[in-house]
């Protein structure tokens, strides 16, 4: 029914490409969350999707029928935009029943479609109020109101939550979750916010200079992202990457090295120049790290500036050269700075020398050059580990 | 039924066109919408100029059928400017001893002097609408309505005021030693009359693009002047002035292109014949069936418009770039 | 009151000179005075000329004689016998049908043409519309010839040879001659401000519009049109009183005759002609001739300003 087909979709402008060769398969009932950083071309491919926008080249189809050519109002979808769009000069009732009454259902059928979705949404109480009357929560779910009475079979919805203060924007995922639970409808929801696209999607499609880097749930583009952007891209804070090369016993890079078992790895060969990545929770202090089952070789680390976040705290830790150079070193560097999470109850100070180790069961191997992944774990290099250390952290 | 379906069909034959524009791109959709557009004014504006600039080159033909004679290029301009043509037009094209009785001139002077006239009082009448006081919606009224006032209207007005034996004006003006005896059928009193009228008229008109100009200024600017203890003159000359003079420039140019085309005031206040503008010479010949001749004078103040025009948007453009 | 006042009196020494220290220690009561002299300057000067078409028009038409600032009785008749002389009213329904009817057309060519321009990119926009500035350089003059030629039915539109030809309609007396020139001029102005106003609408709410179910043109009177309704009724207005107003090819499109289609302008020229010594009746004309502007004027003027302010001159 609602399925929706991306094939070889390009849009062009005059100087720059948005999307390029886009190719998506979403199914029927499923929530597919475009995400990407602004200009990335997301909410371009909602647009040719929606008709807003004609695709330069390639095909789109929208329930088995091909739809490339048809005006928005012949597509079957319905949208909720960023910036909300309530016709100003309507009350919310018309508002909602604009769709229909320009298709001509009878009076009956539109009263009790808008009383419906006013019912679901809870605004029943404000079908009369103009949207300047409202709040910027109520105005949001008018907004996806007047999507919800036309049945469409496609939901388009374009950042719908990007204006909406924090704890509402929290509010509302969980709202849109229950909501798809109960309408069951194809659901392509463009965001810039990773973690809305985490939280709700089936699927999450990472975009990035108009090409699709993944398509995958959302758990599988955080743990085994597709290339170097999309590991950047997804989770929150982002992943440390370091430089290095490949040698007989690993990776050795400016300030360390992980050893592993280059043989290992189809296509990789020592001389060969990889990007490590390592989530910041994958970061221990070495004490710690004695729990793992595959550490790393402790690397000496001063600590910089500490970030509690409560729940955990964020340490910026400097290795190699910057230990000496100390706080004024940039830190947009990256290849001397690395993040680690550490639990909220850890007595940790800045400017201390401290020795940290990695997971290496956990960290991620790309190729520099192509930004593709190599690995998504060093764990079958695990031929010195010492397999009751493995045993012992597990009873801890 | 018969009349929802009358409506229905009268509706989808009305969308039919809208829906058939959705086929088409931004660009292509784009030139559809602005075809009514420029059919209607290729038709009552580009293509009569281009007609009117082709009679221009013809001779009169006051005599045989149709409505020019034959191709004599430029010459009814030669002619026109050089005066030999001030019999068949009953004053003078262009002349610098009788300033108030020659086409050019004449319009120049009224020009002139009636936008510069409108400029002064209408940057005034900006300068009170633009302040905060009770009652300012009836004076924007008061000072907005003579702009309203169809011409021919305005015209009688003053006709009125200063027909002898009947207004005040004239005996004012008389008194003042300033005024014939009979202003109505002196070139250089009529002139006077009809610059009164445009005034009157059109110094509101002056005054609303000033205001534009005036409401866009940042009032921190001003707070600004304030603090630093400026006068008030200053802060009009440093603040006020400088930044509403791109507005008042437009205002300026418009007026401008407006006041030379004078005709319609002149009719009705006095004559052609004792103001000639040079709108007044197109209609004087144009009625008498030279058309060529007309046509010639029509492009001969075309032209005029425009060099005057060019001369504003160079300033203008300098005070662009300046920035 | 009367026991404190010489006190007063002594301490202040006059109004003139209690107003001059006053003067002296705020400079901005000075400005405060000037600013109402001025004022009232502007307004005595605006209004006082119709003020002495009333007084023309009280004062009874044996009595018009060296006029000064007061009527000389007060015939309310005149306002009655304009209608009788000539068909006043119907010169004045002439004048309203035909600058109602530019109005309209020109709101809906100008709409579709301000959507253009303000919110679609297309190459050549910028030539278009210096093209359509460039018409409002031009005197009425320049176009008058052709356009008398046309609309008295003396252009060939087009020539079929062995069938005959197409003449251009005869339209001269007729509304078309003056409604059509009149869209044509007035059209640049509307178009301007339109663009202006409709480039301001969010592009959501034209796409919230389409994807609902209409067109691009239903988006365009759906939507933005209401939404630019101030815009919308600045043009309105500034074309209905400039068509109102015109003179030139109102003058030269008809016979005069009230039932030709003549507008006011023949209706005031009939009086100053043919009733040469009716001059309570002209100002009488006059008043009601000015009336139905007037009263758009003191309706619309916050529009006005405010439709100005906002678009005409943000270009």
């Amino acid at each position: 029914m609602g399925d929706v087909t991306l094939d070889h979709v390009t849009k062009r402008y005059a100087d720059v490409t948005a999307v390029d060769d886009m190719n998506l398969d979403i199914e029927d009932g499923e929530f597919v969350t475009l995400v990407g950083p602004s200009g990335c071309g997301k909410s371009s491919t909602l647009e040719t999707i929606a008709g807003l926008t004609k695709p330069t080249e390639g095909t789109i189809t929208i329930a088995d029928r091909d739809v490339t050519n048809l005006p928005p109002k012949d597509r079957g979808i319905a949208m909720v935009f960023q910036n909300i769009a309530l016709f100003p000069h309507m009350n919310v009732y018309d508002n909602m029943s604009f769709g229909l009454r320009l298709r001509d259902f009878s009076k009956e059928v539109i009263d009790q479609r808008v009383h419906d979705a006013a019912e679901i949404l809870q605004i029943e109480g404000l079908l009369e109020r103009e949207p300047s009357e409202l709040s910027g929560g109520q105005r949001q779910r008018v907004a996806i109101g007047r999507a919800i009475v036309r049945e469409p079979e496609v939901f388009l919805m374009d950042e719908p939550l990007a204006n909406l203060d924090a704890k509402l924007r929290v509010h509302m995922r969980t709202e849109l979750q229950r909501l798809h639970k109960e309408l069951d409808t194809t659901i392509i929801y463009v965001t810039h916010d990773q973690a809305e696209a985490m939280t709700m999607s089936d699927r999450i499609a990472v975009i990035d200079g108009g090409q699709l880097q993944q398509i995958a749930p959302p758990l599988v583009c955080y743990n085994e992202p597709a290339n170097l952007f999309v590991a950047g891209f997804i989770g929150s804070p982002s992943m440390n990457f370091v430089e290095g090369e490949v040698t007989a016993a690993g990776l050795t890079t400016e300030n360390f090295d992980v050893a592993f078992d280059p043989g290992q790895l189809p296509g990789v060969a020592p001389g060969d120049h990889l990007t490590m990545g390592v989530r910041p929770e994958d970061v221990y202090l070495s004490e710690q790290g004695r729990e793992l089952a595959n550490p790393s070789q402790p690397i000496p680390a001063r600590t910089d500036v500490l970030e509690p976040m409560g729940d955990e705290i964020f340490v910026y830790l400097l290795t190699g050269d910057a230990m000496d150079a100390g706080m004024g070193t940039d830190p947009d560097e990256g290849q001397n700075q690395l993040l680690m999470s550490v639990d909220p109850y850890s007595d940790i100070e800045s400017d201390r020398d401290v020795e940290i180790v990695l997971d290496r069961e956990r960290v991620h191997l790309f190729d520099t050059q192509t930004g593709k992944a190599v690995s998504h774990t060093l764990e079958f290099a695990a031929a010195d580990a010492d397999p009751t250390e493995t045993e012992a952290g597990g009873d801890d | 039924m018969v009349l929802s379906h009358v409506f229905g069909r009268a509706r989808s034959l009305a969308t039919a066109p809208a829906n058939w524009t959705e086929q088409l791109n931004e660009e292509q959709f784009a030139y559809v919408l602005l075809v009514p557009t420029f059919i209607l004014i290729g038709a009552m504006a580009f293509w009569p100029l281009w007609d009117t600039f082709q009679m221009s080159l013809h001779a009169d033909n006051l005599y045989g059928g149709g409505f020019v004679g034959e191709f004599i290029g430029l010459e009814n301009y030669v002619k026109l400017l050089t005066g030999q043509r001030d019999a068949v037009l009953g004053n003078s094209f262009f002349s610098v001893e009788e300033p108030f009785r020659s086409a050019i001139t004449v319009t120049l002077i009224y020009t002139v002097v009636s936008v510069f006239l409108e400029t002064l009082i209408g940057f005034g009448q900006a300068l009170v609408l633009d302040q905060d006081f009770r009652g300012r919606r009836w004076v924007r009224v008061a000072i907005l309505i003579p702009w309203a006032v169809p011409i021919a209207i305005q015209g009688l007005i003053f006709f009125l005021i200063f027909q002898p034996g009947i207004g005040f004006g004239t005996e004012v003006m008389q008194n003042l030693g300033i005024f014939s005896s009979t202003p109505l059928i002196n070139s250089f009193d009529s002139t006077v009359i009809i610059i009164f009228a445009d005034v009157w008229k059109t110094s509101a008109f002056m005054a609303l693009l000033i205001l534009a100009g005036l409401q866009s200024i940042d009032r921190n600017l001003y707070r600004v002047a304030d603090v630093s203890g400026a006068t008030l003159w200053q802060r009009f000359k440093l603040i006020t002035l400088p930044l509403v003079l791109p507005a008042l420039l437009v205002a300026m140019l418009f007026r401008t292109i407006q006041a030379m085309r004078v005709f319609g005031v002149i009719e009705t206040v006095s004559s052609c014949s004792v103001v000639p503008s040079l709108t007044c010479m197109v209609v004087g010949t144009f009625q008498s069936g030279r058309f060529a001749t007309a046509a010639a004078v029509a492009f001969i103040t075309a032209a005029i418009v425009g060099a005057v025009a060019t001369i504003y948007i160079v300033k203008f453009a300098d005070l662009e770039g300046g920035r | 009151m009367s026991a404190a006042s010489p006190v007063e009196d002594e301490e202040d020494g006059g109004l003139l000179q209690r107003w001059t220290r006053k003067a002296i220690a705020d400079p901005r009561s000075v400005y405060q005075a000037l600013f109402y002299v001025v004022t009232l300057f502007f307004l005595i000067t605006t209004l006082f000329p119709f003020y002495w078409l009333l007084v023309l028009a009280l004062t009874p038409l044996d009595a018009i004689v060296n006029m000064g600032l007061l009527p000389k009785g007060f015939n309310v008749y005149a306002f009655v016998e304009v209608f009788e002389r000539l068909p006043f009213h119907i010169y004045m329904f002439n004048s309203i049908v035909i600058a109602l009817t530019t109005t309209v057309i020109v709101l809906i060519f100008g709409s579709l043409a301000g959507y253009a321009f303000g919110r679609l990119q297309f190459r050549g926009k910028s030539v278009l519309l210096i093209a359509l500035l460039a018409v409002s350089y031009f005197p009425p003059a320049a176009f008058i010839l052709p356009l008398f030629q046309l609309f008295t039915g003396n252009i060939t539109i087009l020539a079929v040879p062995g069938a005959g030809a197409i003449q251009s309609p005869n339209w001269f007396n007729t509304p078309g001659a003056m409604v059509t020139p009149f869209s044509a001029l007035f059209l640049p102005l509307t178009i301007f401000i339109l663009t202006t106003f409709y480039s301001q609408i969010p592009d959501g709410l034209e796409e919230a519009a389409r994807v609902e179910g209409t067109t691009r043109i239903g988006a365009l009177f759906r939507v933005i049109v209401p939404l630019s309704a101030p815009g919308v009724a600045t043009a309105g207005v500034l074309t209905f009183i400039g068509v109102y107003n015109e003179f030139f090819i109102s003058f030269l499109m008809t016979d005069g005759q009230a039932q030709n289609w003549a507008p006011i302008v023949w209706g005031i020229l009939n009086y100053q002609g043919q009733y040469q010594a009716f001059y309570n009746l002209m100002a009488a004309a006059s008043i009601l001739g000015v009336l139905p502007v007037v009263i758009l004027v003191v309706v619309a003027q916050e529009r006005i300003v405010s439709g100005l302010t906002a678009g005409a001159l943000k270009e």
